[in-house]
């Protein structure tokens, strides 16, 4: 009886798995998880329904660190997927790779195999992100972000500001009521990215020398040379001994979790952060993130994209990559990046969808997908909309490791942003070795 | 009785292969990448990838955050193994003294041993979390700790998390060790001293020297190995870079930062620590102790 059980439990198992055996594997890993990892999980699901041909598979590998290492690892042993998200910090590593035959670019790729989706169907700044030296693009634009200030609407009407700060002069003028009313006026979650690279950005200021490594291969950072960010580091360090910035660590979730609470005025943090605010915070804003009037003279420029791009791998067969192109063209379609877009609060990517938006009047009734377009935008910055600095992950665990001695008073912020460039110098040296 | 020999003279080798093919591809296969990642300059790929000469180890000791990590891992392991040494000696010796509910405590006393470092530090972020952390708000009301700015408080944070298992471990071999002291050289003590705490540090003590001084190695090799799960699940080395063990400190630079060749020149300095304490230990401090 036992072994006829089994016959049949076989038997069953193949005729169902049978299905998937005909088809072309595609492996698709990423660095996203929780809510924005099962997003990912549903695109794929969606493509596999949507034809018979092939079937995406997508694996999680923890965060875009992670993932990353994971790629790399892979690559070495010779098992890498065919497509992989790496993450901003990583874009210039990645591009480097396309002269070793590691990635194929993105436009080789739909040269090749077809891809309906035109590489300026991308919105020029995110296309930019990801292009070489020669402005091809190489990566796929996927989850696009930028940093975005939330405000607890709640606890503006409480202590009566009506409008929420553009610049952080108006910040400063309001501090000092929300701090008496017993919140923390501002909280941000990622040093590097919001108050370092994005500082840059949003004042137009250059980063790096070779401008930002767009025109040559980058030496130092221009963080202690340049008067603005010394400014804006002390007057950080000042709102902290006075109340005014509370400082969590560098978990991204610990200096979330007070504004989520409801018990800050203003925190900093990804487009994509909303999701789970919704149904937990009753009444919150999404606005462009705060810049310096007297840096800028009043002007507003665009931030860079954060996120990640999807990578693809060279070392496959040529009926995978048909179906790999079939994949992107599928996730180019306006539908799907509207989709994405809504899901997560990413930033619509293609003209298609940004277009489709405007058709279905989408803003209106998502009011906190908006600031992200808005912000990332802006015209007229005279500075790339990029930085090609290599070894920057570990650049911004350098500046990690003086934001803190910076805060608590060990360091003078003259000398943590001279550490900063110090340690910057040495990396992108390191990585200049490389090339 | 018939003595068993091989008839090949080869046969050896086939029941030593499994063992060796295990060491080779385990232990030494990845030494030697280690030296030849430690000596050369590629980029994250692979690719680029040419001889550097000490290049490497150049770069790591002019970079500020290694030799912080340098410092903390000295500290790190000289607090670990002092205060759970005698933490668990002094349970080891309180609960080799008790005469009810004996292998209650004993269990209870061991179970810590079975957790997972990296369990112990999420346990540890509880307690120490400045939203709803226990130990946080006591500590915080008494001279306002916060380990997300203050060295010395990321240091309590790191130590009480890195100590609370490894006193389980301490305790256990303590234990054996007292048991396996004869009980008439304990007796005869008695009849020449009264005083209990001059009997331990007189008779009992020496006697677990061999144990203490295994403990020694043992737990200086856990703060230095061992701890990578709980400093990555509590400070993630922060402030600054005042918590990363030199472990931890490889890691980020390796796979978080890509950078293999500093990672690689950074675990040849961990070997040859280990090896100059371990040469140290063996050759200074054993000399002094009586194996009975």
């Amino acid at each position: 009886m036992k072994k006829i059980i089994s016959i049949f439990v076989l038997l069953i198992s193949f005729t169902f798995t049978s299905n998937s055996y005909s088809k072309t594997e595609i492996h698709w890993w990423y660095g996203n998880s929780g809510f924005l990892g099962d997003v990912i999980i549903e695109i794929a699901n969606r493509f596999n329904d949507s034809q018979d041909e092939y079937m995406v598979i997508p694996t999680g590998k923890g965060s875009y660190e992670d993932n990353m290492a994971a790629t790399i690892a892979a690559f070495r042993a010779g098992d890498q997927p065919h497509y992989s998200q790496v993450y901003d910090a990583g874009a210039a590593i990645m591009v480097a790779q396309v002269k070793n035959g590691v990635v194929i670019g993105f436009e080789e790729m739909a040269e090749k195999y077809g891809i309906s989706v035109d590489a300026d169907n991308y919105i020029p700044g995110i296309k930019n992100f990801y292009a070489d030296e020669n402005g091809k693009m190489i990566g796929v634009p996927f989850n696009s972000s930028t940093c975005l200030m939330y405000a607890n609407m709640d606890i503006l009407n409480e202590v009566g500001i009506e409008e929420v700060p553009k610049t952080y002069e108006d910040f400063e003028a309001m501090a000092q009521k929300i701090a008496d009313a017993g919140y923390i006026p501002l909280l941000q979650s990622h040093s590097p990215w919001i108050w370092t690279e994005n500082f840059f950005s949003r004042h137009n200021l250059l980063m790096t020398d070779g401008n930002n490594g767009y025109d040559a291969v980058p030496t130092k950072t221009l963080f202690a040379e340049t008067d603005a960010f010394v400014m804006h580091w002390s007057k950080v360090k000042e709102w902290y001994e006075k109340g005014w910035y509370g400082y969590k660590g560098r978990a991204w979730g610990d200096n979330q979790a007070p504004f989520t609470n409801g018990e800050a005025a203003f925190w900093f943090g990804s487009a994509a952060s909303f999701g789970g605010m919704k149904g937990v915070l009753p009444n919150f804003t999404t606005n462009p993130i705060l810049y310096w009037d007297s840096v800028t003279g009043g002007k507003e420029y665009p931030t860079f994209i954060g996120g990640a791009a999807n990578w693809i791998l060279n070392g496959h067969t040529e009926e995978e990559y048909k179906g790999l192109a079939k994949f992107i063209e599928f996730m180019g379609s306006p539908e799907m990046d509207l989709y994405y877009h809504n899901m997560t609060g990413y930033a619509a990517v293609t003209k298609g969808g940004i277009e489709l938006a405007e058709t279905i009047n989408f803003y209106r009734t998502s009011p906190y997908h908006k600031a992200v377009g808005d912000q990332l935008g802006l015209e007229g910055s005279t500075i790339p909309g990029g930085y090609r600095a290599g070894n920057w992950p570990q650049i911004r665990e350098v500046i990690y490791e003086n934001v803190e001695p910076m805060l608590n008073g060990d360091m003078s912020v003259e000398k943590a942003l001279g550490n900063m460039d110090k340690g910057s110098a040495k990396l992108l040296k390191q990585f200049a070795k490389t090339l | 009785m018939k003595k068993v020999q091989f008839t090949s003279k080869y046969s050896q080798y086939f029941f030593l292969a499994p063992q060796l093919l295990i060491l080779l591809i385990f232990l030494y296969w990845p030494i030697v990448q280690t030296f030849r990642d430690a000596f050369t300059m590629q980029d994250a790929f692979g690719f680029g990838s040419q001889f550097a000469g000490f290049d490497n180890f150049l770069f790591i000791f002019s970079d500020p955050s290694y030799l912080t990590a340098f410092k903390f891992t000295l500290i790190y392991s000289f607090v670990i193994t002092l205060i759970t040494g005698s933490i668990g000696l002094l349970l080891a010796v309180q609960a080799n003294g008790i005469m009810h509910g004996k292998n209650a405590y004993k269990t209870l006393l061991i179970w810590p041993y079975a957790i997972a470092p990296a369990v112990v530090g999420v346990m540890a972020n509880y307690f120490f979390s400045e939203r709803y952390g226990l130990l946080y708000s006591l500590f915080n009301n008494l001279w306002g700790f916060n380990w997300y700015e203050d060295v010395f408080d990321a240091y309590i944070y790191v130590i009480i998390a890195g100590s609370w298992k490894q006193i389980s471990a301490n305790f256990i071999f303590f234990l054996a060790g007292l048991q396996a002291i004869q009980k008439t050289v304990i007796e005869a003590s008695i009849i020449d001293c009264k005083s209990n705490i001059r009997r331990f540090w007189t008779i009992t003590f020496p006697l677990l020297m061999p144990t203490t001084f295994f403990l020694i190695i043992i737990n200086i090799t856990y703060a230095f190995f061992d701890t990578f799960g709980i400093i990555d699940t509590t400070t993630i080395g922060a402030p600054g870079s005042e918590t990363k063990t030199l472990v931890y400190k490889a890691y980020i630079d390796g796979f978080r930062g890509l950078d293999l060749g500093s990672a690689g020149a950074q675990s040849i300095m961990m070997m040859l620590i280990v090896l100059i304490i371990t040469i140290f230990q063996f050759r200074y401090i054993e000399g002094k102790i009586h194996y009975n």
